[in-house]
């Protein structure tokens, strides 16, 4: 069969459109080919990188872990040691309550007396007003017009003394409670008290700074549900970390704002009758907290005091204790030597049984 | 009733390609006019001559397009240096309008208003719609889809990013017969139309978080410690940065990402350009995907488009993919498409592009964005 001339002209066309296609296409599969290799090139580096740095954090996640294995088993150790401390503590400020409460029982009486006896003298004074050399020799030694006058201040004085003592003891022992394994109602502002009490000597001027000024702002509060115990930690935790600014505030010469301020530190709590949580505000006007610490400040083992001087873990045990234990929240607010805020709240009531 | 007709030819000899399309698209026409048109062309064609032959046989059609790096249409499939031609036929409750605004690289903002502009004085019905296909390597991206919101008030834009085969070089936009560079053509469909879409991506965050630590728009000097430049060669040696490989970009406070894909780079000063914004302060992740992943993705986007589809049954499909996915899927990019055929219930003319960038709403009526490495479905037709 022949083609005509028309059906020729057709088949050569579409041979030709064919040919082209296939040249496009073969020139398009090299250029094609060429990208594919350097995708694939790509990616087995990245894969190899990625595979790199996966292992890199797996070796840090081991050492993290280790790392907080140890702390782990250091703050067991610790907590033990804590526990029996605070067992003893609360011992002994037991045993010292019966004897001053003797004292401070005695006391009384023994003011009675010695009003009694002085008035006793100043009646024979009146009936014998020339008595012999004898008992004159013997009012000169004891100085009797010094001890008229000294003795009832000495026994107000060993009052106040006995007085100190009992509120002392009654702190240790308020902090060193030992909490059951159920929540219990605790005056929050018994806890603060008695946490600022054992900081006392902390808060005293010392060469560096200026006396702590301690300002409570105390709402009304409700008994709140918790461990008390474990909340006086915290409160401990908190106030000490306030104090550490307030020292290194004046240290820091080159954050003269922080320097010039008299140390403070301020206490708010208030109720939060729509949440039904307590909320407790712990301020200081200190150096404050960079915006990139406060992000990891609750982190355990994360700490910005020289080796030694801190553990990473005051404020994580805080914030764990807070959060995990009680199920409230705790914060931080800070402009940068503006002083930082801490605001811990609680719920009033624990909605959850704790085991 | 919307009609919409697609042709395709794969001739790369741009006359026999032009005469090709316009002769398939007269028959399927069948004797009604087109009162617009989509044209996407491979970078190697004489795109002034295929305007010229539209223009001679649809005189005064409301035209735009665009070079592209890869065509996909329901006529040939997944193609490279091919010539698409789709067209919208005359209705009288629909009305589609073309402009243009020049110089997206001097002022995005004003290129973007005068092409809206443009378009918008030869509209008379309320407008629903906008497709744009802007230039993509002169100016920031997200400049031009911000002058086109500011234009469009509440219209959805919808539309990519004209490519250039991976060349990075010079890309051109078309507007009735003009052929032009560093430009923002827009189509603008008023009336009664109704449309739903569909967007997925595929790619997922592989390396370590970084800090962005030097930027200036869309132009990244430097993270953490390193330049741009040291940060990309860390992951992928001493290749080049490519858009296959974005940034996960995690703006600060925020749990989900979007995709930033390099265009150019500087080794000079280490900086690399990208086609949009990143942020000052963002977190940023180097990227991977997979073949299956990216293909899972077109799915989600196609049947997510299908799902929220308004009207009895669309007139037509238009797929906006990124050109690093072509890159990623080698031989397997044709399996884009034919996802899209098995998902769509009818065969449906369609036409679609491999693109540098995509441009939808993250959901059905919200606001428009720029995105890098996405699959884009737009389902369109008439009530």
């Amino acid at each position: 069969m022949t083609l005509s001339h028309v059906d020729l002209e057709t088949k050569i066309q579409e041979l030709e459109r064919a040919n082209r296609i296939l040249q496009k296409k073969l020139s398009r599969c090299e250029s094609d080919r060429q990208h594919l290799e350097q995708t694939n090139q790509k990616k087995e580096t990245l894969l190899r990188t990625v595979i790199e740095e996966l292992k890199e954090s797996k070796n840090q996640l081991q050492e993290r872990t280790e790392r907080l294995e140890q702390a782990f088993h250091d703050l067991q150790a610790l907590q033990n040691k804590m526990a029996d401390l605070g067992s003893l503590v609360a011992g002994v400020a037991h045993e010292i309550n019966n004897p001053i409460n003797f004292v401070a029982g005695n006391l009384q009486p023994a003011q009675l007396y010695v009003k009694d006896l002085l008035y006793l003298i100043n009646v024979y004074e009146q009936c014998t007003p020339n008595p012999n050399q004898t008992i004159q020799l013997a009012i000169e030694a004891v100085d009797l017009e010094y001890v008229r006058e000294d003795f009832p201040k000495l026994l107000v004085s060993m009052s106040e003394g006995v007085k100190r003592i009992q509120e002392i003891s009654k702190s240790l022992r308020l902090f060193c409670r030992m909490d059951s394994d159920r929540p219990q109602p605790f005056n929050i502002h018994e806890g603060i008290n008695s946490t600022i009490l054992i900081l006392k000597s902390r808060l005293k001027a010392n060469d560096q700074r200026a006396a702590i000024d301690v300002i409570k702002n105390y709402g009304q509060l409700p008994k709140v549900e918790c461990f008390p115990g474990q909340i006086n930690q915290v409160f401990m935790n908190i106030l000490a970390n306030g104090i550490d600014a307030l020292d290194e505030a004046q240290t820091q010469t080159h954050r003269p704002t922080a320097a010039q301020r008299s140390p403070q530190i301020t206490i708010q709590t208030l109720l939060l009758s729509d949440t039904e949580e307590i909320e407790i505000r712990i301020r200081d006007n200190g150096v404050g907290i960079p915006e990139p610490v406060q992000e990891r400040i609750f982190e355990q083992l994360f700490t910005t005091k020289p080796v030694g001087q801190g553990t990473g873990l005051g404020l994580a045990i805080a914030h764990q204790i807070v959060v995990q234990k009680h199920h409230g929240t705790l914060t931080v607010v800070s402009d940068e030597d503006q002083g930082a805020e801490f605001v811990i709240r609680l719920p009033i009531k624990m909605m959850v049984a704790v085991s | 009733m919307l009609k919409v007709v697609v042709a395709h030819s794969e001739d790369p000899d741009s006359a026999f390609a032009i005469a090709a399309v316009l002769q398939e698209c007269l028959q399927q026409l069948a004797g009604q006019s087109p009162q617009a048109g989509i044209v996407l062309a491979a970078i190697d064609f004489d795109h002034a001559l295929i305007l010229q032959r539209i223009n001679e046989c649809f005189p005064g059609i409301e035209l735009i397009g665009g070079t592209t790096d890869g065509e996909m249409s329901s006529v040939l499939g997944f193609q490279q240096d091919s010539l698409v031609l789709m067209l919208f036929g005359a209705t009288e409750d629909i009305e589609i309008r073309a402009g243009i605004g020049h110089g997206v690289g001097a002022d995005a903002a004003i290129a973007a208003q005068q092409a809206v502009a443009q378009a918008t004085a030869k509209c008379h019905a309320p407008l629903r719609l906008c497709l744009t296909l802007p230039e993509s390597l002169t100016g920031n991206s997200v400049a031009i889809l911000q002058g086109l919101k500011q234009a469009l008030g509440q219209v959805p834009i919808f539309g990519g990013l004209v490519a250039d085969q991976w060349r990075f070089q010079q890309t051109y936009q078309f507007y009735q017969t003009e052929v032009y560079s560093d430009a923002v053509p827009v189509l603008l469909f008023g009336g009664n139309v109704v449309f739903s879409h569909g967007i997925a991506s595929g790619w997922q965050p592989l390396g370590n978080p970084s800090q962005v630590t030097r930027v200036e728009q869309n132009v990244l000097y430097a993270v953490n410690e390193q330049t741009a430049l040291e940060f990309y060669q860390h992951y992928l040696g001493q290749l080049p940065p490519s858009s296959e490989y974005p940034l996960a970009v995690f703006e600060p406070g925020a749990e989900h990402c979007y995709m930033r894909a390099p265009s150019v780079y500087d080794p000079s000063n280490g900086s690399i350009t990208f086609f949009a914004d990143i942020p000052a302060g963002a977190t940023v992740q180097i990227t991977s995907t997979s073949h299956d992943d990216i293909l899972a993705a077109s799915k989600i986007s196609m049947e997510m488009a299908l799902a929220h589809y308004p009207g009895a049954r669309p007139a037509a499909a238009l797929l906006f993919s990124c050109a690093s996915r072509r890159q990623i899927l080698g031989t397997r990019s044709k399996e884009e498409y034919q996802m899209a055929q098995q998902c769509f219930p009818v065969q449906l003319p369609t036409c679609g592009f491999y693109a540098n960038g995509e441009i939808a709403p993250m959901e059905q009526a919200g606001n428009s964005q720029f995105h890098n490495e996405t699959f884009v479905t737009l389902l369109l037709g008439s009530n």
